[in-house]
């Protein structure tokens, strides 16, 4: 039995954060961790050992492909799986994030299934690694 | 037969003076009659010079404000309205659509209760109470199925506060600047502020930052239409790599 998934949720409005939270534990993940833009997510990333990263784009302070740029320039935390999640729908965006390193984009408004649907593929490429 | 000119005339004592010193051989009087022929001579300019500065940087002031104000009145604040009638849409659909799941659950508690009351209530004249029983927890469990996914759905629904507020914040920092450039206006009229220019910043905000989720009516040309065009986009970026 591996150890449970450790996830960090990143988004300024709390309304989200605790949707994703939500929807997290009915599929049976319990340990999430919150933060509400890049600059508070950044030094939970380096001082704790999550599994995944949950963020979204445009927040005050740090911007969520700012930390997930950030999070590539660090050799510990270059190979974390980052998913964004933001209602920013520009092709050039989506290009530009996967390009930075993204794991999966999904695009708000979402529905539960997607969701699952592109955590279970992060979390098998990450297991296949 | 000299003739007498106001304008040069008041230059003729510092003149005489400068002219004195100078067939005198006396340099300091020379540099003081100098500097007094100098200052009368700023006198007449200075204020000249300051009021043609001032109302330049008034002119280009007052330009940049109405140029930034044209903008904000005939693409910006048109486009908050489709902003604002975009919000009351969403919250309108989100607010029927938790009505409507709130419905869809009434009937299944209903149910669940009506059942277990009429087995409690029947339970001892029953003739068959494993058929009963059975049918009454296949029945709740499959309730209790659809009350879950009911429920998944009433906290999905709450999705449009994210939405909707970042939509709001773009039109708040419309407002913002519109004060600002109209106070600025405000004051250059009443000839308080006339050297600063109005700061021109676009509420589009830098690109790293996001330009929030689209509105209808406003959508870009570059947009996606949905998680199908973005996971299409991602398996062709994937092949190309």
């Amino acid at each position: 039995m591996s150890s449970p998934v450790k996830f960090l949720v990143v988004d300024d409005f709390s309304t989200m954060r605790r949707i994703v939270k939500n929807l997290l534990q009915e599929l049976g993940y319990n340990d999430i961790t919150e933060a509400d833009d890049g600059n508070t997510a950044l030094p939970l990333l380096q001082a704790g050992s999550f599994d995944v990263l949950i963020t979204d784009w445009n927040m005050p302070g740090m911007p969520g492909i700012d930390l997930l740029k950030a999070v590539r320039a660090d050799a510990k935390l270059a190979k974390l799986p980052v998913l964004m999640l933001t209602a920013e729908a520009k092709r050039e965006q989506i290009v530009e994030a996967v390009q930075a390193g993204a794991s999966g984009y999904v695009i708000k408004p979402f529905t539960a299934v997607t969701l699952k649907e592109k955590l279970d593929k992060m979390l098998a490429a990450r297991a296949a690694a | 037969m000299s003739k007498s000119n106001p304008d040069t005339e008041r230059y003729r004592a510092q003149v005489a003076a400068l002219q004195s010193a100078l067939d005198g051989g006396d340099g300091a009087a020379f540099h003081r009659a100098f500097e007094s022929l100098c200052e009368q001579m700023d006198c007449g300019l200075l204020p000249e010079l300051k009021r043609l500065t001032a109302t330049a940087q008034s002119a280009l002031a007052r330009f940049s404000a109405e140029a930034r104000l044209d903008t904000l009145a005939g693409h910006e604040v048109p486009d908050a309205r489709k902003r604002l009638t975009h919000v009351v849409k969403l919250t309108d659909e989100a607010a029927h659509k938790t009505m409507d799941l709130v419905d869809s659950c009434g009937p299944l508690v209903d149910e669940a209760a009506r059942g277990s009351a009429q087995l409690i209530k029947n339970w001892n004249t029953m003739t068959d109470r494993d058929a009963a029983v059975s049918v009454f927890l296949e029945r709740t469990r499959t309730d209790a199925e659809k009350l879950r996914g009911n429920l998944t759905e009433l906290l999905m629904a709450q999705g449009y506060q994210d939405i909707t507020g970042q939509i709001i914040r773009s039109v708040i920092s419309l407002v913002d600047e519109l004060e600002e450039v109209l106070g600025k206006l405000v004051k250059i009229a009443e000839g308080k502020d006339v050297t600063s220019i109005v700061r021109v910043v676009s509420t589009q905000g830098a690109p790293e930052r996001g330009f929030g989720p689209q509105v209808a009516g406003l959508e870009s040309a570059d947009a996606v239409s949905g998680q199908d065009d973005i996971d299409a986009l991602l398996s062709a970026m994937a092949a190309g790599k």
